[in-house]
């Protein structure tokens, strides 16, 4: 999530095919911002079951701008009381360290190594907190020592109220980020679901939707959202490319996978919350036209962005989440399906595809158990089935299939300290459970025990 | 015009601390209103009824006792763990005012009522009425009303939820909620009896 932002979005055509695959399975940064409890007062088991998912009253917290806040102020009036500055007496800054050893089942090649040191994995600033009465934010700026370079990182600026409309509580809003879904509020959503952190050594299948990553970083987003009784949420809002380290501006950008345009997104959710349980069902999406598209196999198509021709994407999730709250015990599960349609009109011409349209169908179920948000256990099983399309995905039997497990144990000494453990366990990769890459090697081998330190602080 | 106030109070509030919106004594309700249905009822509920065992109800509850709790949390006089980690924080930037309005806000509310049935409550009915002779544990009415309605600092119980009770009574026996009195009440107590009273009291 964060590592593709400094990795920069003006890779050419092949690395840009490879920035997908990395993207798909770079560590997620977490919105578990100790400048937030700072603010507010409230300890991190407010807003958060076990840090980064989010509790109900910390999705309320979210939709409401990251504005509540129960310290000193610095403030001014004008001649009419109206307020005209209300400062935070502190700066809402916080700092995040990712360390971690990996140990791959099989190294890639002769010249590679199974075990990896990361440290730091990725190292955050966080400006995260109130800005006035009625915005606030959350910026992340970003080390990531695969690239060895700070870089911007998930960034959502929102605006957001709240009112009483026929004895309905309705909090609005609206946020710029970009990263579709990174304004979200349930962890089922690619910018927060599972898993939070992974690997840099992980291998990552091929195939992806755009709304799981490949977009993040190089856009804009603007939305408009509602919460309505902490239960409805509804959300519309359109991104364009905002490219890092290139522009649009001049004539003879060749850029890859920029929008054309806008690109709609939506997403509605609904919340029940009954005793210490809540539930949510949802729907989110985005269509996305794609100037110069990349394809999975690392197809390329460099024109001048005036005149490109585009690859078209419609992503339409569907998602749930239940979780279970109380100081003893904290169950989360999670389910999200994602189905792509992908138009590949400009790649079947260019000979980038064997068919001129695509279907992908992305897929994970995970359950989580803490025991007194002290020590922990996930389980997850994640899918991708798609066309087969040998030009398209590039694998050696044409099919984009992958399917893999996670098992982790985590333990919390401090709320704001994890020690985890995770495995990942591939038993399909790119088409095939063995000699998938024709080289001889097994979706097996790209298994990866993975331990790692997260703190904030 | 009062309901357009009360929406700006509103408004005011979620958004930006309750501290700002101090209480005079001609806007305290509004000003109490606008901080419980903007801040307060994301964990206690719409009018003090909460829907998780995490937060208590408030609805119905004594004003004294509210006001009481408050000043406890904003002096840290109070410091089990959900005070700590929820209302130290809430309660830090609300002025004397601000607290007398809410706790009207929330007692003026329509009280939930016990479910009362069964063995279980039975007994429980019995300890509340006649205590613990045997463990020196006087009958719980004797303070908190005949009908566990409350009086004064002494909190309505009856309708409260479960986990809430049990919570706050094991945190009195172990001393971890801050009260000489509801110690030496509870120190006694057995886990079968929590329970039960429980059970008597609850309403899940």
């Amino acid at each position: 999530m964060n590592v593709h932002l400094t990795r920069g979005f003006a890779f050419r055509a092949a690395m840009q095919a490879l920035a997908v695959l990395v993207l798909l399975s770079v560590p997620k940064s977490a919105d578990a911002v100790p400048s937030y409890a700072r603010q507010t007062g409230l300890a991190c088991e407010a807003c958060h079951t076990v840090f980064p998912a989010l509790t109900a009253f910390g999705r309320t917290f979210k939709a409401s701008g990251y504005t509540l806040f129960n310290t000193l102020k610095v403030q001014d009036i004008d001649k009419l009381a109206h307020s005209t500055l209300s400062l935070s007496d502190l700066p809402p800054v916080s700092a995040m360290v990712m360390a971690s050893q990996s140990l791959e089942a099989k190294a890639n090649d002769s010249n590679s190594s199974k075990a990896s040191t990361d440290f730091p994995q990725q190292a955050s600033l966080f400006y995260a907190g109130r800005i006035s009465d009625n915005i606030g934010a959350f910026i992340q700026i970003t080390y990531d020592d695969q690239s060895g370079s700070f870089g911007i990182d998930n960034t959502d600026i929102r605006f957001a109220d709240v009112t009483k409309i026929d004895g309905h509580s309705v909090i609005y809003g609206v946020s710029l980020n970009n990263n579709p879904t990174v304004q979200d509020l349930w962890n089922t959503v690619p910018a927060w679901g599972q898993p939070f952190i992974a690997s840099p050594a992980l291998q990552s299948p091929v195939a992806g939707a755009q709304i799981q990553g490949a977009l993040s970083g190089g856009v804009a987003g603007l939305s408009a959202y509602t919460f309505i009784d902490q239960s409805l949420y509804a959300e519309a809002g359109v991104y364009r490319s905002a490219l890092q380290g290139a522009s649009v501006a001049f004539n003879g950008n060749q850029d890859n996978n920029v929008i054309a345009g806008v690109a709609p997104y939506w997403r509605v959710a609904y919340e029940w919350d009954f005793g210490n349980h809540s539930l949510e069902v949802g729907t989110f999406g985005i269509y996305a036209e794609l100037q110069n598209p990349t394809t999975p196999a690392g197809g390329a198509i460099n024109g001048s962005l005036q005149h490109a021709p585009t690859d078209r994407f419609l992503d339409a999730s569907f998602d749930t989440q239940y979780q279970y709250t109380d100081d003893e015990t904290q169950i989360s599960l999670t389910a999200a399906w994602i189905h792509e349609h992908q138009n590949l009109s400009a790649s079947f011409v260019q000979g980038f595809s064997t068919n001129p349209s695509d279907n992908l169908d992305s897929y994970n179920v995970v359950a989580s158990y803490f025991w007194h948000r002290k020590l922990g256990a996930t389980v997850g099983f994640f899918g991708v089935n798609g066309s087969n399309d040998p030009l398209y995905f590039g694998t050696i039997n044409g099919s984009p299939n992958s399917t893999w497990g996670l098992f982790e144990v985590d333990y919390l000494p401090w709320l704001n300290v994890k020690l985890g453990l995770q495995y990942t366990a591939y038993l399909k990769f790119d088409g095939a459970t063995s000699n998938y890459d024709g080289l001889g090697r097994n979706a097996s081998d790209n298994d990866l025990l993975f331990g790692y330190l997260w703190v904030a602080f | 015009m009062k309901k357009l106030f009360a929406t700006a109070i509103v408004i005011a509030c979620f958004s930006s601390p309750c501290a700002a919106a101090e209480a005079t004594g001609d806007n305290a309700a509004a000003v109490a209103e606008g901080i419980a249905t903007s801040t307060c009822q994301n964990c206690h509920g719409a009018l003090g009824n909460s829907v998780s065992g995490n937060f208590p109800r408030l609805n119905g509850q004594q004003a004294d006792y509210i006001a009481a709790q408050l000043n406890n949390f904003r002096s840290h006089n109070r410091s089990d763990p959900h005070a700590r980690a929820y209302m130290w924080g809430m309660a830090s930037q609300l002025d004397d005012k601000s607290i007398a309005a809410l706790a009207q806000y929330y007692a003026s509310q329509t009280p939930t009522a016990p479910q009362k049935g069964g063995a279980l409550a039975a007994q429980g009915a019995a300890i509340f009425a006649n205590g613990a002779p045997a463990q020196n544990m006087p009958p719980c009415q004797s303070c908190h009303g005949e009908h566990a309605e409350g009086n004064g600092i002494f909190p309505r119980l009856a309708g409260q939820h479960a986990d809430y009770l049990k919570r706050q009574l094991e945190a009195f026996r172990s001393s971890l909620r801050e009260s000489d009195v509801m110690h030496v009440e509870s120190k006694d107590m057995t886990d079968s009896q929590i329970e039960a009273l429980v059970s008597y009291l609850a309403n899940d």
